[in-house]
């Protein structure tokens, strides 16, 4: 930071404003808080619109009779361009979603064609048992019978 | 032929050290107002990835590595424009999330043109919000996303998360975003139904200008506003850095879009004037907005010095929502100070940071 010197414009700038801003910032919070000031703030606004207005309306009929477009007439083709654009977000959102289902079809394919795998195994493992159990019940049916022998003796 | 510059410059040699010194402050501050370029903003590198009219979905660093998995998606205000999040190197929260992993991606609205003007928040809320998050999911090839709103977008984005419960929004960062508008400090002073002309104004007007709405918010603090920036550039002119700094954000400051008329009217009555939003008052193309609906993790960071969004109006969602995971920060900084400046990189970045790492794996 510069000392401040007399031929200092910048500093003293500084100084009035340092002043100011602790003197009146608090008187100004106040009179920004009043009810007067919303409708003071009312009445300019009311004012500024009806003069916003009045322009408008001059530039339209002054445009209109230099067979010049108006913000209006040209805003309405921008519309007509940003409604085609909807049709093309349209068409690029359906082909999202059709994507999306895509890859939701050939996921429940590949899980179709898993639990077909899984099936025809679990078919093969079961045919195994069986048989395995066929193999083996022959060997069991005359324990069993030795077993019920010796029950009875 | 005598040049008045040089005859100038060899009068000031001539005089006492202070007083040439002060001489090359005040040309150095006329230099910075009047000579010099705009500053350059928003240079952490992007591509786009989608649009909608004037909005862009932007992704940032898309060749940078992602470690974090959930993706983070920026919703912006409709108000000023969104490189406040990418201000300069070292001051940009987009960088500083890219830097670490993460895969951000920002919803810039555009500058509506005068055909805009019939835009309203059921637009943002029901067209635009849920399509960029199928988007940034699409891209990311994720299953969740991370939201993060700053001021209106963060209102923007509460009432999309209440309105759509199925979009899989894993985490809410809100920052300085208004949700309950019963005391809006001098806004609600001025804004009273009674003496503001909205329809008029809307009418009239159709896209409310920058200026009307910069002026708004400068009439908070008019003589901090108005002439603080220019006195603190005064009195600090010698440094290179402040001087930087103070160019970034006036070029930010000045550098707003109009607000679209029916969203404006929207927001002014049935946000500021009735309060519809923490009430559950508020329809959006005739659903009602249950802020209660939201049950994605939520950081809520208010600002201590905020005059804009002031705390007590962000603090409030906190007992409206019903997400579990809940998390409400008030730092100390202002309305802008809180995404940049020399505290923000060491402050809010870090916590939204940290907060978003813990709920992105």
């Amino acid at each position: 930071m510069t000392n401040s010197t007399m031929l200092d414009p910048l500093s003293l700038w500084k100084t009035m404003y340092e002043q100011t801003e602790t003197n009146f910032s608090e008187a100004i919070h106040e009179t920004l808080e009043k009810e007067e000031y919303a409708e003071l703030l009312g009445q300019v606004q009311n004012g500024f619109l009806q003069y916003q207005d009045l322009i408008q309306k001059t530039a339209d009929t002054y445009l209109k009779q230099m067979n010049i477009p108006t913000r209006e007439e040209i805003s309405s083709v921008a519309s007509l361009i940003i409604n085609l654009e909807e049709k093309v977000e349209s068409l690029d959102e359906s082909i999202d979603e059709a994507e999306l289902n895509q890859k939701a079809l050939q996921e429940i394919g590949k899980l179709k064609s898993s639990i077909t795998r899984l099936d025809r195994k679990m078919n093969q493992i079961l045919q195994a048992l069986s048989t395995n159990k066929d193999q083996e019940s022959p060997a069991v049916a005359p324990e069993k019978t030795t077993q019920e022998n010796n029950k009875n003796n | 032929m005598v040049n008045t510059k040089e005859s100038v410059e060899s009068f000031i040699d001539t005089m006492p050290e202070d007083y040439k010194s002060e001489y090359k402050r005040y040309q150095r501050v006329m230099n910075i107002l009047t000579r010099e370029p705009e500053p350059e903003v928003g240079q952490t590198p992007k591509e786009v990835i989608w649009t909608k009219n004037k909005a862009k979905l932007y992704r940032y660093q898309p060749n940078k590595q992602k470690t974090k998995k959930v993706p983070i998606l920026m919703i912006y205000a409709l108000i000023n424009k969104p490189y406040i999040l990418d201000l300069a190197p070292g001051s940009s929260l987009i960088e500083y999330l890219t830097d670490r992993g993460h895969d951000v991606y920002l919803l810039d609205w555009g500058t509506p043109g005068h055909e805009d003007r019939h835009m309203k928040f059921d637009d943002y809320v029901m067209d635009y919000i849920p399509r960029a998050i199928k988007k940034v999911l699409k891209k990311s090839e994720q299953d969740e996303i991370s939201i993060l709103g700053y001021c209106i977008g963060g209102t923007l984005t509460s009432i999309a998360a209440a309105l759509h419960p199925n979009l899989p929004i894993r985490n809410l960062v809100f920052m300085t975003s208004p949700f309950d508008f019963s005391n809006a400090g001098l806004f609600s002073n001025w804004l009273d139904e009674r003496y503001f002309n909205l329809d008029l104004m809307v009418d009239t007007l159709g896209n409310i200008p920058a200026e009307t709405i910069d002026f708004g918010n400068k009439l908070l603090k008019p003589i901090t506003n108005y002439f603080g920036p220019y006195v603190a550039l005064a009195n600090r002119a010698d440094d290179d850095e402040f001087v930087k700094n103070w160019s970034l954000l006036q070029k930010w400051v000045e550098d707003g879009v109009p607000f679209p008329g029916e969203a404006y009217r929207q927001w002014i009555r049935e946000f500021y004037q009735q309060n519809k939003l923490i009430n559950d008052e508020l329809y959006i193309r005739g659903q009602q907005v249950k802020l209660s609906n939201i049950t994605a993790n939520v950081l809520n960071i208010a600002a201590d010095r905020d005059h804009i969004a002031i705390p007590q109006q962000t603090e409030k969602l906190m007992d409206k929502i019903s997400s579990k995971d809940k998390t409400y920060k008030l730092v100390s900084a202002g309305h802008v100070s809180v995404t940049v400046g020399k505290r923000a990189p060491t402050t809010t970045y870090p916590l939204i940071e940290e907060w978003l790492t813990k709920r992105s794996n």
